[in-house]
């Protein structure tokens, strides 16, 4: 078994992947960035000075404290403190925990129902296809945010606030994996139809492999690379996305802030002079989406088989 | 003379080109019309495969071949007629009941670089079909009988962990050789095999082919439009043309009298080592597209031959003094 | 002088992990009307020495060294602009695929009138006139119908005639013609073969044929040289060579043709494949698949002997020349 690993990563290391990735600064860098920033959101009750859900760590006293360097700054508190005298920093690590949570959740099921309903409607084609391609259009028509803006209404009218605080982020996971599955189904679609064509799906059929074993087994690994692409980018939108509804006041509770609940907190507080308060936090969500989006940029360079050729 | 083994009966194939009902509908001279439009890829073909043989199916482009050979091993279903294995008819059977010839009709494909699954190793690719069709044997057996598929078609079983693109065009077609070997069937169905492969390696595979044919007692529906490899390893040729079979002989009576005016033009038009200047009979005119056929016999815009009977009247096959079936009014008329 | 010599061809593709040498060492020359074919398996770089003649190979390929002279002018130290005007005016190219001259949103007159205009001032309808000379000349039915058409419109073997008219536009000395027939049906291949050979001698252009076909090689060129790994092995004239083959692989590439084994016999078989670039073997690069390889193979390139009319780089066949020159010496 060592020996396979051995010769995976070997292939790996010889790959082109590896190889343009090294030549990359901008990918290095972008990785560099994700890597630190998950790292810190992962480890966020370690690395946290207080932790902010615990009210007793919390002292009114230290409100609107600003970061260090400024007048009136206080050691403890590096990146200041909010309007209820939370540690910033504290709160910008557990918030990017809870953005990151709802962006890798939101696309894994983005993934799952695209996953299955773009092989299905391009290798069964016909009536499959076109029934669930009009439903993906019909999904795409609605944006997320209205969809999103009537689901969480309804839940935190059927909840109330203070169950509605516990199952935020799931509801979040799910509005957003729902509203955006058709992107990941077209891609998985195109790749599909044109890996249908190609005879080694022919050979399986000739063998005789039922229709499953062929789409999950044959044709999904060779769809992988565009879906690895379009994911990756998918995550920035979700967290946008999150963002969003959560500065609407739609997203996470103030309690369990996310970025976006944290930009929408500090945002009374602009005009008083706190401007870190809703910009730290702005600043943090705005590199967390760039690197993102630069890794999807370079990875869909990398893996566009026309340039990948040469 | 024994039952054939493989018996293919009136076989018609349509691929429609009008869409749903809507895109059918169009507007001429003043009114709305339905309008239904088909590529009419085969149109009557009775063949039969005897047991040990190889049966050429040559031609050109759009003659059809290719579709005989994914109709009959089941990748495209017929618009009309029948196929038979050792006197079963299979082209109704599915799941199940079709699963035994899956094991028994195998097939090689024209296109080595991409008939080799890219994510799967070549251990992978041999070990699937033979844990599929033998879900009893034992991981010892398996091995075995992998080893020894790659070793008659001369890959290296140290070769196993290696992917596809790994290799070269020839080694991948012994690969999907191998492959086609691993659930030891009776028939195969080679399309153009080699016709995407270098001269030196064409030889190569060719030589796997008979070898495996005589070692394994294989039967072989072999589709090419090269005929100067028809006339080495075939037994019988089945010229095709827009569909229909004009020809049907044993290779040393159709290339020593080749009676159908398209088959002599087809044979003259292979590029000889011993010419010097090019020799062939020149037709008129190119393939008609099978859209919409010709009347009468398809061959007739092209043919010197064709009279007012050609262009009127489909010509069946009709046995010669050699021994040959040829579809021609004028070999019957005695025009030729 | 030859209308063409190239002398010591070195292309190289820079790849990453350094540079790869596609062809190495070729020397050949074409005379004026002179028919040559260009033989070789797919990898040999017969379609890279034939494009690096207009300096046309595609990045990340390069001249490395050599000279190619047509009309005792060196094309590989010519500026672009220069070799512009000797592209398609005096040189001429016919690719595979006829997609790759048509443009798919031009019809075929405005195209072959831009073609004539880009070298010579003359007007459109001059040009034209000129035009359906060739349409003409290529013997397509109905040429003035075919000016006013779109490449979509036409047959495979059609456009195919369409590109040889082309080709013929500016009275060229010399057409290139890579693998001209290959995508093409058998009877189409023969028509296309037999117009190309025709119009080559009525119009006495040189015609450097690439092709792996042996069999279009013999019908229609005089001379022929056979590449492997980027070098020519065997030079000579066509009829020659193909009756009475030196090089080994040459020999088998003839051997392994189903035409000359007997029905139903094994065919000659040559084992192995060639190289790719990344690992072209050490001496002759054909010894790991070769009968008569000897240690000398394996560590130097042979140098050419000329047997007959035949040049030929391979040791074997220099010692067997060898042994018969030392022969007659003992004789006499």
């Amino acid at each position: 078994m060592t020996t396979a690993t051995v010769s995976r990563w070997d292939r790996f290391r010889e790959s082109f992947f590896w190889y343009s990735f090294k030549r990359d600064k901008v990918a290095i860098l972008s990785t560099l960035v994700l890597v630190l920033m998950v790292f810190a959101a992962v480890f966020a009750p370690l690395l946290a000075p207080t932790d902010p859900y615990d009210l007793a760590q919390i002292n009114i006293m230290n409100s609107e404290l600003p970061p260090a360097g400024l007048d009136g700054s206080d050691p403890a508190f590096p990146l200041g403190t909010d309007a209820q005298g939370r540690d910033l920093l504290s709160t910008i690590l557990y918030g990017t925990r809870v953005s990151l949570l709802i962006g890798f959740g939101a696309v894994v099921l983005q993934a799952a129902l695209g996953i299955l309903f773009g092989l299905l409607a391009g290798y069964l084609g016909g009536k499959v296809d076109s029934i669930l391609m009009r439903i993906a259009d019909v999904q795409l028509s609605f944006s997320t945010l209205m969809v999103a803006i009537i689901v969480g209404a309804v839940f935190k009218a059927s909840f109330g606030n203070l169950m509605f605080g516990e199952i935020a982020i799931y509801m979040l996971i799910f509005i957003i994996g729902v509203a955006e599955w058709p992107q990941i189904a077209r891609t998985v679609r195109a790749s599909v139809l044109a890996e249908k064509k190609k005879e080694y799906v022919d050979a399986a059929k000739v063998m005789g492999f039922g229709t499953p074993r062929i789409m999950f087994r044959h044709i999904l690994p060779n769809t992988l690379s565009p879906i690895f692409v379009i994911a990756t980018v998918q995550i920035a939108n979700a967290i946008i996305s999150e963002a969003a509804l959560s500065f609407l006041g739609l997203g996470m509770p103030e309690t369990q802030p996310s970025l976006g609940s944290l930009i929408k907190s500090g945002f009374d507080y602009i005009q008083s002079g706190s401007w870190w308060i809703t910009l730290i936090p702005g600043l943090v969500l705005v590199v967390l989406v760039l690197v993102i989006n630069l890794l999807g940029d370079w990875s869909r360079d990398v893996m566009n088989p026309r340039l990948y050729k040469g | 003379m024994t039952s054939p083994l493989v018996s293919i009966r009136g076989l018609e194939k349509r691929f429609d080109l009008s869409g749903n009902l809507l895109e059918q509908i169009t507007f001429e001279g003043g009114r709305f019309r339905r309008k239904q439009e088909a590529v009419h890829a085969i149109n009557g073909v009775d063949l039969d495969v005897q047991r040990g043989e190889a049966l050429c199916v040559v031609g050109e482009s759009g003659c059809g071949k290719s579709t005989v050979a994914r109709t009959v091993m089941g990748l495209l279903s017929p618009s009309g007629g029948e196929i038979h294995y050792d006197g079963q008819r299979i082209d109704n059977l599915d799941g199940k009941d079709a699963l035994p010839y899956r094991r028994k009709m195998q097939m090689i494909f024209q296109n080595p670089y991409a008939s080799l699954n890219p994510r799967m190793t070549i251990q992978q690719t041999l070990e699937e079909p033979i844990r599929f069709h033998h879900p009893d044997w034992s991981d010892i057996e398996v091995r075995d009988k992998i080893h020894e598929v790659m070793h008659s078609v001369g890959i290296d079983p140290d070769w196993g962990s290696r992917f596809g693109h790994e290799f070269s065009g020839g080694q991948r077609q012994r690969i999907a050789i191998a492959r086609a070997l691993a659930v030891d069937p009776e028939f195969i169905v080679a399309d153009e095999p080699i016709s995407a492969l270098d001269v030196s390696i064409q030889a190569q595979v060719l030589n796997l082919l008979m070898d495996a044919q005589e070692s394994r007692g294989l039967t072989y529906l072999f589709i090419t439009h090269d005929l100067a490899v028809v006339e080495h390893f075939g037994t019988r040729v089945a010229v095709m043309y827009l569909g229909r079979v004009c020809e049907l002989a044993d290779t040393a009576t159709l290339f020593a009298t080749p009676r159908h005016p398209y088959t002599q033009a087809l044979l003259s038009a292979i590029p000889k080592l011993e010419d010097d200047r090019p020799n062939h009979i020149r037709l008129q005119g190119e393939v008609p597209t099978p859209v919409n056929l010709p009347s009468g016999c398809v061959f007739h815009g092209r043919c010197p031959y064709a009279n007012e009977r050609c262009r009127a009247e489909v010509p069946e096959l009709i046995a010669t003094d050699e021994g040959a079936r040829v579809a021609c009014h004028a070999v019957e008329e005695g025009r030729l | 002088m030859a209308l063409l010599e190239v002398k010591n061809l070195d292309a190289r593709f820079a790849v990453r992990g350094g540079d790869l040498t596609a062809l190495r060492g070729i020397s050949f020359s074409l005379d004026k009307g002179e028919r040559l074919g260009l033989v070789g398996e797919s990898g040999a770089g017969k379609s890279v020495a034939a494009f690096s003649i207009l300096n046309l190979i595609a990045k990340p390929g390069y001249i490395a060294d050599g000279q190619i002279l047509f009309e005792g002018r060196d094309l590989a130290a010519m500026s672009e602009r220069e070799l512009r005007g000797i592209r398609g005016n005096r040189i001429a190219m016919i690719f595979q695929d006829p997609m790759m001259t048509l443009n798919p949103v031009l019809t075929i007159g405005t195209q072959m009138v831009e073609a004539i205009q880009a070298h010579r001032k003359i007007s459109k309808k001059e040009a034209r006139a000129i035009a359906l000379d060739r349409l003409q000349k290529v013997q397509i039915p109905s040429p003035e119908k075919r000016l006013d058409q779109y490449p979509h419109e036409l047959s495979g073997g059609m456009r195919q005639r369409v590109i040889i008219a082309i080709a013929l536009l500016l009275d060229p000395e010399i057409i290139i013609a890579d693998e001209p027939t290959t995508a093409l049906d058998v009877t189409i291949q023969a028509e296309i073969m037999d117009l190309l050979l025709n119009l080559c001698e009525q119009e006495n252009v040189a015609l450097m044929l690439i092709t792996h076909d042996l069999g279009v090689v013999s019908q229609v060129t005089q001379r022929m040289l056979v590449m492997y790994s980027g070098r020519i092995i065997e030079q000579g004239p066509t009829r020659e060579i193909i009756n009475d083959a030196q090089h080994p692989y040459t020999q088998g590439l003839i051997n392994a043709l189903p035409q000359m084994g007997e029905p139903g016999d094994r065919l000659f078989q040559i084992p192995g494949a060639m190289p790719s670039l990344k690992n072209v073997p050490k001496g002759c690069p054909f010894h790991p698949r070769c009968r008569f390889a000897t240690e000398q193979c394996k560590h130097s390139m042979p140098e050419y002997v000329r047997s007959g009319n035949v040049d030929v780089a391979c040791y074997e066949v220099a010692n067997l020349i060898e042994q018969e020159r030392q022969m007659q010496e003992a004789e006499s």
